[in-house]
């Protein structure tokens, strides 16, 4: 039975550039038939350090969504944004005109920003002296930047806010927006997240031990680690009645949504990803049985990938065994702040065509792997309720259900 | 729910001291933490005065990590969320950690980390470098390390919305515990002393020469700081069983976006003048009802110009309501500010005693404003409100009231 | 490097900045007034004159500058005074 909330929220459109597609509708079928969006590092010079793979967007041509203006003062991170934002505001007919008069607002997720432009802004003045840092660089050196670029750019000025929760940031923006909505806050708000590849992420994660020497395959037993990505989606969310009232196309429901940190350092994230995944049932008022597919945040990361697992399948209980599990970052790499946004547009693909990803070159899970129905092949589902869920970001453990009434 | 929530503790690291008795006994007496900067050769730049803070030990806070191993806004804001505890009168330890949360805001997370990448770089190339750009500079750095140090396993945000950040997070905090997903949150901001802030200030013609003089008809520009500021925000129902003392009540926030300019505001104050209108809508609050502003007051000439126009449109003009800004003592410390700047207005409503604008010589007919200029003032302060604006728009304002439920 | 070279340079320097076409800019053209940059894109242009030309010449100068004309004829001006201190030293 549905848990009865006020304010039911609704999404209206959805936009995304990653190194697989940059359109919704390509990203979607590309992930389910099993493509892959990582590739040699061009953007860098990796210097023989690392995977030398990522999820790079390439090429990006930024242009095409953005028209002639000024793109000078807007760095990657901002132009990946700006592009995903424009293509959900056009999904969802948020036009010009109608943005002029209602503010729409903007929450979004991202672990960096741009590590990339405060690290240039910092060495030319290292280099050249303080008289030579670039003023364009320092006003994109905060981590609320992009989110300001895309307010200016796209004229939303409703609430406006960022999230840094590693590699959760995107799901918690998510669901951030969604509890802006259901307190009256705001009605409408792009949601979701944007981060750039770059040379400074890439080697800190190198050196940190992060990134495998394969291609990720996430759950399989052979994993070493994850490949970077980056990329930006964004979902137009709304309060349901108002989307109603302007005639809007609705592609989905935000039915539900938890949060639990763990604040031992990694070896509670499987107890917190369960509490995450409780709390997002019992607010979507679902029991487990009524959860038709799973979207992880796996990224092929030996612990990390394992503990997400056990803490979905405790409190998925019984229905851990046959629910279908997919990870989308197989494909994508690990796009931080964007990923959980991307899950969730891969994920309104599902609830569309009824097609799950699957996880490609998986070919066997740890013993005893609680979410036993993953597949290498993206399979047919009756999908009406999709759980999504990432982790990261020094503790965080995020739970979104998406889907139909 | 709509639970009432209150402020029952302060953590505050600042340049003019730490804790919540020194530091406003410090910002009472017009004490101002501004000095040569120390930290980094500011030779050739145009500006040399900072507010940094000396002498900060971080082992007497930071128990349950290795303080080595946190970046120095992780050690301000994990002293500030200690001394919060303590001042609230709560054992971490005796938390339910499922029911409480941290809330924490920032400009730059941890930006010294930037600043040795890049030193490495530039001597060596990438042989010598190592994680911690992936490890210790992300900033939800800050927001984690106060969890693990308090044990809390609820609802987490790290949420970098530059000088309003500290804003965005007592509001997040807030609305986190009125939704019931928690009792009590650790809300607040930090922010370190770093060239990457002070260069890019300085560049862009922002800093003072010699101190932070806000509203004052000379005043110069803003003097970087850094600091912490925590504040624990509970249910009203649980403060009141276990005897807490009560600060304040948090009555409600507004958030706006300029969707103007990167780093100049709106030339009409209009993102601002629509946050304190949300602000005070959210309250149930008139204007008339607030007793005490404490500004965002920067002291750069376009702010405090600015800000002034915001504060006539919700206000009137020539308002008569004292706004003063603690940031002609302190400097501005970035994302700890508006942190801070919630625990000043907690203890106006508190001590009866509102803190002044320093360094005030010649007023300008530009900011005509109750500014309380150089002398703190007693005053009976019922509602408080708190006003952030951030580069990139992002405007913040939150009221603070006298919580009538105290004996 | 003649006047002319130089006023073109800076168009280009003006026009990637700004992302306006440097031909649609006028050799007379108020940076503010007429160009419509805001303080921020001025100072971002100072820096990369300064670049360009190999000026070294302190942040205050370029605040001064509110023209096209005033550009041309600092960069001018400062290109003669190291191009003859260049040559005190070599003479020297």
């Amino acid at each position: 039975m549905r848990r009865r909330v006020l304010r039911r929220v609704v999404v209206t459109g959805a936009g995304a550039i990653c190194s697989l597609a940059d359109s919704v509708e390509d990203l979607q079928a590309a992930l389910q038939e099993g493509r892959s969006g990582l590739k040699p590092v061009e953007l860098f010079a990796t210097n023989g350090l690392g995977p030398q793979q990522a999820g790079e967007v390439r090429p990006f041509e930024p242009r095409t969504w953005l028209g002639d203006r000024n793109l000078r003062p807007v760095d990657r991170t901002a132009r990946l944004l700006l592009a995903a934002a424009q293509q959900a505001l056009d999904a969802s007919g948020w036009t010009p005109e109608r943005r002029k008069d209602f503010e729409v607002g903007l929450v979004l997720g991202t672990m960096y920003c741009s590590i990339h432009t405060i690290s240039e802004f910092d060495r030319r003045n290292v280099q050249l002296g303080p008289s030579y840092a670039s003023p364009f660089d320092f006003a994109n050196s905060v981590i609320n930047a992009a989110a300001g670029q895309a307010a200016i750019w796209h004229h939303l000025w409703g609430v406006n806010s960022t999230i840094a929760a590693g590699e959760a940031s995107g799901l918690v923006a998510l669901t951030t927006a969604a509890d802006l909505i259901r307190g009256g806050r705001a009605t409408a708000v792009l949601a979701g997240g944007a981060e750039e590849l770059c040379h400074e992420s890439y080697l800190a994660f190198h050196r940190a031990g992060r990134l495998g020497a394969q291609r990720p395959v996430p759950f399989d037993a052979r994993r070493d680690g994850m490949a970077l990505g980056e990329g930006a989606a964004i979902l137009v969310l709304e309060e349901a009645d108002a989307a109603a009232g302007r005639g809007a196309a609705v592609l989905a429901e935000v039915l539900g949504h938890g949060a639990a940190f763990d604040p031992t350092g990694g070896e509670g994230s499987a107890r917190a990803m369960e509490r995450a995944v409780r709390l997002a049932l019992e607010d979507a008022g679902l029991r487990p049985e009524e959860i038709d597919a799973v979207s992880t945040g796996a990224n092929g990361s030996i612990e990390e990938d394992r503990r997400e697992a056990l803490g979905i399948a405790a409190a998925l209980g019984g229905h851990a065994a046959a629910v279908p599990v997919t990870a989308v970052k197989s494909m994508l790499g690990e796009a931080l702040g964007a990923s959980g946004a991307l899950q969730a547009v891969a994920a309104l693909g599902t609830l569309r065509d009824g097609v799950l990803p699957g996880i490609p070159d998986l070919e066997c899970t740890d013993e005893g792997f609680p979410l036993p129905a993953v597949s290498a092949q993206s399979r047919p589902v009756a999908a009406r309720r999709i759980l999504i869920t990432a982790s990261g970001g020094g503790g965080h453990c995020c739970a979104l259900v998406l889907g139909q009434g | 729910m709509n639970h009432r929530i209150v402020v029952t503790g302060l953590g505050l690291v600042t340049p003019i001291g730490a804790g919540r008795e020194r530091v406003w006994e410090g910002l009472l007496a017009g004490r101002c933490g501004f000095s040569t900067v120390e930290s980094f050769d500011t030779s050739r730049h145009p500006a040399h005065v900072g507010a940094e803070i000396k002498g900060f030990q971080p082992e007497p806070y930071v128990r349950k990590q290795d303080p080595a191993k946190l970046g120095r806004a992780s050690r301000l804001a994990v002293a500030a969320a200690r001394m919060a505890m303590e001042d609230a009168g709560l054992d971490p330890d005796a938390l339910d950690p499922d029911r409480a949360g941290v809330a924490m805001g920032t400009t730059s997370g941890e930006p010294l980390e930037v600043e040795r990448f890049d030193d490495l770089l530039l001597a060596g190339g990438e042989g010598e470098i190592g994680p911690e750009l992936a490890t210790v500079y992300p900033c939800h750095t800050i927001a984690s390390h106060v969890a693990r140090e308090m044990g809390t396993a609820g609802p987490n945000a790290m949420i970098p919305t530059a000088c309003a950040a500290g804003n965005y997070a007592v509001a997040w905090a807030y609305d986190a515990i009125r939704a019931g997903r928690a009792d009590l949150m650790l809300a607040g901001g930090a922010d370190a002393f770093s060239r990457i802030t002070y260069t890019g200030f300085s560049r862009l013609g922002a800093i003072a020469p010699d101190v932070c003089r806000p509203f004052d008809r000379n005043r110069k520009g803003m003097i970087p700081g850094e600091g912490a500021g925590v504040l624990v925000l509970e249910r009203l129902d649980r403060a009141l069983a276990r005897g807490a003392r009560i600060y304040a009540e948090v009555a409600g926030y507004g958030l706006s976006c300029d969707a103007h300019h990167m780093t100049a505001s709106h030339p009409e104050g209009d993102g601002p003048a629509r946050a304190m209108e949300r602000a005070l809508a959210d309250a149930g609050l008139r204007p008339e009802d607030v007793s005490y502003v404490s500004a965002h007051g920067t002291g750069t000439p376009t702010n405090d110009k600015l800000e002034t126009l915001a504060v006539c449109r919700v206000f009137g003009p020539s308002p008569r309501v004292p706004i003063s800004s603690v940031k002609s003592m302190i400097g501005h410390t970035m994302g700890a500010a508006s942190a801070i700047e919630a625990a000043v207005c907690s203890l106006a409503i508190h001590t009866g005693r509102i803190p002044p604008t320093a360094n005030f010589l010649e007023p300008d007919p530009e900011c005509a404003l109750d500014c309380v200029p150089n002398e703190a003032r007693e005053l009976a302060v019922e509602v408080a409100m708190n006003n952030a604006y951030a580069f990139g728009g992002n405007n913040a304002s939150v009221l603070f009231r006298r919580c009538e439920a105290v004996a | 490097m003649s006047s002319d070279e130089i006023r073109g340079r800076i168009k280009q320097i003006i026009g990637n900045v700004a992302g306006m076409d440097p031909g649609r800019i006028q050799d007379g053209d108020h940076l503010r007034n007429d160009l419509n940059l805001d303080s921020l894109s001025l100072l971002e242009i100072g820096v990369d004159v300064d670049l360009a030309f190999q000026l070294g010449l302190p942040d205050e100068r370029y605040k001064q500058i509110d023209s096209l004309p005033a550009m041309v004829g600092l960069v001018q001006e400062r290109m003669e005074e190291l191009s003859s201190q260049q040559q005190r030293v070599a003479v020297g």
